[in-house]
């Protein structure tokens, strides 16, 4: 095997139809155009997963990638990547989780974990050091989360970091997330759901490698300055004590908090659900990734009320956002134990909020009948209704089985409500209504996994400073969240550095929120660590690429502009109150900005000077084939 | 004598600590091979930074069946090259402090950087610190844990 710095320099592959394992050298050129992690995954699901795969079947591949600066004391995170063809939207599926599961992957040696074919019986990875065993889980059947953990902790060593799928994902609910460390999820587009496919319950690892920085001094000194910061920085307080959930509020304040399924954009009880309330009345401490130095995760405890006694880590903004304004419940103590339970079973909580609350919505204006809901009473915050949904919808029980396969398709089959079926190809919308956040709305039609903030988190709107906008992208209102005009650019700027941050499997919050880890920053520190040459340049390269060659999936796939859309409540309903009152979105000038900063054709396909500029010939001819496609529908239009 | 003391309530298990002190000792990244190891309870968000205290009295010491631990003259104990690489140590040691080096299978003891522990100074929460103290022993870990559980109502 080569000798890397800070990579592992190993990609380990499993196939469980035949149960064979292998290790292969993880690849200079992959690591040149892609860097790691995210970057990784889509390249190489882009070359081994194509077209035309059932997304449920033993051909479709499930990767685990992690970065070159996990393992070391980089203090910004230490996270990684899992991806495979999506069940939930047919398309790209990737979603990204903290936690210590990513650093002792590189501790036993890996880069990369490839996950290939079916095992004809539930099955355990087992990783130690050099040594992979693929280990019978027919006890493991059916467990909850938190159980499978402490029985394969019990079971193999205390200490062994455990990836696992809960009961939703072993009855194929489409939306199962892979779960580390208890409450950490890789939650979005079902990446459960495939592994579940595979007869994988789990993958558990320890081991006792290490990480070589390349040139320590440089390291250190950039360490120092980004610690520094970070000490300093305004929103170091605030994220160690309330995390993502300060975001509650401030969405409450600006007018984009969803509330009971983005029929308002302001909650009345936001007080009483609030990331201020969690850390007064209900935190006892903080927990952080490995080597990470804000502490945004908090350990909680029900003191008194409902569900007195219970307790866990979390939650984030997104969860907690879910099962409170979003479904239009005002019980804290209750939102905790849907979240609790959401974890447990093992979904992801902002499709299974979406799925309660567009339910909620259609039983409220009367278009869905209690008959229909099995006797479900779905009124606004019925706390009793939401906890049973949840288990309907994990064990496919009943109306849980339509709401089981996501909104879209539920919306299909049910006949109605396919016009407040929030998702943008499949993937339900996040906690932010994009009518008062534009540059976000930008983000969620155009991303490469669906509705969802995290390939682009343009936050720098947030600010609505114009003078922000001119200095950064030559465009006032870039930054001013109600505005149009210069997103196109925004959200393109925003996407390759979210991309570059996701292959270095660093966190979003510090990296880019707190802006601690700028492009030239992330050259210089990746330089450092594993000794290949980085440019900021070439740092902004590499993400574009990724970008790109995710588009690229997309389109084969049969995505183009048609997909790239909110769904119409967002483009024809003014927002009715908040602090974005009136706003709706406008998106065909959007999308006509955004597709000329990424030099792709009016129809969202990337034009083959800019694949070849990218060195992503090799996707060009499957392009081709698609443009020649509409071409001749357009020819018959016409 | 100065020890590192740990403040439970403050860690937040992100192995830092770790991280710093086989770069310090080892110059790379290696949990595995740092003299302080965080023992965690995910279930109960618990975490614990656990390194030699040097007691007073040391049962690892008394036990070496190579009598390869010794104490400096600063009262440290410290591992000699009588040292065998048996793991009787790791067994005996009643805080689970010790760990042997994955490679040299030597005892991994805290040497408190000589006066200037790395983990104390890189702590993003201060739940370490390096101070004077006489208590010889510290509490086991699983005390530690119940007392926490306690305090958070977790338990009664």
């Amino acid at each position: 095997m080569p000798k890397y710095f800070g990579y592992a320099g190993r990609v380990l592959r499993v196939d469980l139809t035949r149960s064979r394992i292998k290790t292969k050298p993880t690849e200079t050129n992959l690591i040149m155009e892609f860097i790691g992690g995210r970057g990784f995954n889509s390249a190489r699901l882009y070359r081994e997963v194509p077209a035309n795969v059932d997304p449920l079947s033993p051909e479709n591949k499930l990767m685990f990638a992690t970065g070159p600066l996990v393992g070391t004391a980089f203090p910004l995170g230490a996270r990684f990547n899992v991806s495979a063809k999506s069940p939930l939207t047919g398309i790209l599926g990737d979603s990204n989780a903290g936690g210590h599961f990513a650093a002792e992957m590189k501790f036993a040696g890996y880069d990369q974990i490839i996950i290939e074919g079916r095992s004809p019986k539930p099955c355990l990875i087992f990783i130690r050091d050099q040594e992979t065993q693929i280990l019978d889980a027919a006890h493991l059947v059916g467990k909850d989360v938190y159980e499978t953990t402490r029985i394969i902790r019990k079971d193999l060593d205390r200490q062994v970091q455990v990836a696992t799928v809960g009961p939703a994902a072993e009855n194929l609910v489409l939306y199962s997330g892979i779960f580390v460390n208890l409450a950490r999820p890789a939650a979005r587009t079902g990446m459960g759901t495939v592994m579940a496919s595979k007869n994988l319950k789990a993958i558990a690892l320890e081991g006792t490698g290490s990480v070589k920085v390349a040139d320590s001094g440089a390291f250190w000194r950039i360490v120092e300055k980004v610690e520094e910061e970070t000490y300093a920085h305004p929103q170091y307080w605030p994220r160690r004590i309330m995390g993502t959930t300060r975001i509650l509020s401030l969405a409450d304040n600006l007018g984009f908090l969803p509330t009971r399924h983005f029929t308002s954009a302001t909650f009345e009880h936001a007080a009483k659900v609030s990331g201020e309330r969690l850390a007064r009345e209900y935190n006892v401490k903080n927990r952080a990734c490995y080597s990470c130095i804000v502490p945004c995760s908090r350990f909680y405890v029900v003191r008194e009320g409902d569900y007195a006694g219970l307790y866990g880590e979390g939650p984030e903004y997104e969860a907690l956002s879910s099962f409170t304004a979003r479904v239009g419940n005002s019980n804290l103590n209750l939102a905790l134990k849907a979240v609790d339970l959401a974890n447990k079973l093992g979904l992801d909580a902002i499709t299974t909020a979406e799925c309660i609350a567009w339910a909620m919505e259609l039983y409220e204006t009367g278009e869905l009948s209690k008959k229909e809901t099995d006797g479900l009473e779905l009124n606004w915050g019925n706390g009793k209704t939401i906890l049973e949904l949840i288990e309907r919808i994990a064990y496919r029980k009943g109306f849980g089985d339509l709401l089981a396969d996501g909104v879209r398709r539920a919306a299909e089959k049910l006949g109605k409500g396919k016009e407040i079926a929030f998702h943008v190809k499949g993937l339900e919308l996040i906690q932010a209504d994009p009518r008062g956040l534009k540059g976000y709305g930008l983000g969620y039609a155009v991303s490469s996994r669906g509705a969802d903030h995290l390939r682009s988190e343009p936050f720098l709107e947030l600010s609505d400073d114009p003078d922000e906008g001119m200095k950064k992208f030559g465009i006032p209102e870039a930054t001013l969240r109600l505005a149009h005009r210069g997103k196109g650019r925004l959200v393109r700027y925003f996407e390759d550095w979210c991309a570059v941050v996701d292959s270095l499997e660093i966190c979003k919050n510090l990296a880019e929120n707190m802006e601690l880890l700028p492009l030239k920053r992330a050259a210089e520190i990746t330089e450092a660590v594993t000794g290949f040459h980085f440019a900021e340049g070439s740092m902004s390269k590499i993400g574009e690429r990724i970008v790109n060659l995710e588009r690229a999936f997309l389109v084969r796939q049969g995505i183009t502009r048609k997909d790239d859309n909110l769904p119409p409540r967002f483009l024809n309903e003014p927002l009715p109150n908040g602090n974005s009152k009136g706003s709706v979105f406008e998106i065909e000038p959007m999308l006509n900005e955004y597709y000329e900063e990424r030099g792709w054709d009016s129809n969202g396909i990337p034009k083959t000077r800019k694949l070849r500029e990218l060195h992503l010939e090799y996707a060009i001819k499957d392009l081709k084939r698609t443009d020649v496609k509409v071409r001749k529908k357009r020819n018959l239009k016409n | 004598m100065k020890r590192i003391i740990v403040d439970v309530d403050r860690c937040s298990g992100c192995r830092l600590c770790e991280a710093v002190c086989s770069f310090a000792h080892e110059n790379l990244f290696r949990s595995s091979a740092s003299r302080i190891t965080v023992v965690k309870e995910d279930a109960f968000g618990f975490d614990l930074p656990v390194m030699c205290w040097h007691c007073s009295r040391c049962l690892p010491m008394e036990t070496c069946p190579s009598k390869a631990l010794k104490r400096n003259p600063e009262g440290l104990i410290c591992a000699s090259e009588e040292c065998i690489g048996c793991g009787k140590c790791v067994e005996t040691c009643l805080v689970g402090a010790i760990k042997l080096h994955p490679e040299r299978h030597t005892p991994l003891i805290c040497d408190q950087c000589g006066g200037k522990p790395i983990c104390v100074r890189k702590c993003p929460t201060k739940a370490l610190t390096y101070s004077e103290t006489n208590v010889q022993r510290p509490k086991l870990p699983v005390k530690v844990l119940e007392e926490t559980l306690r305090k958070w109502r977790i338990i009664a």
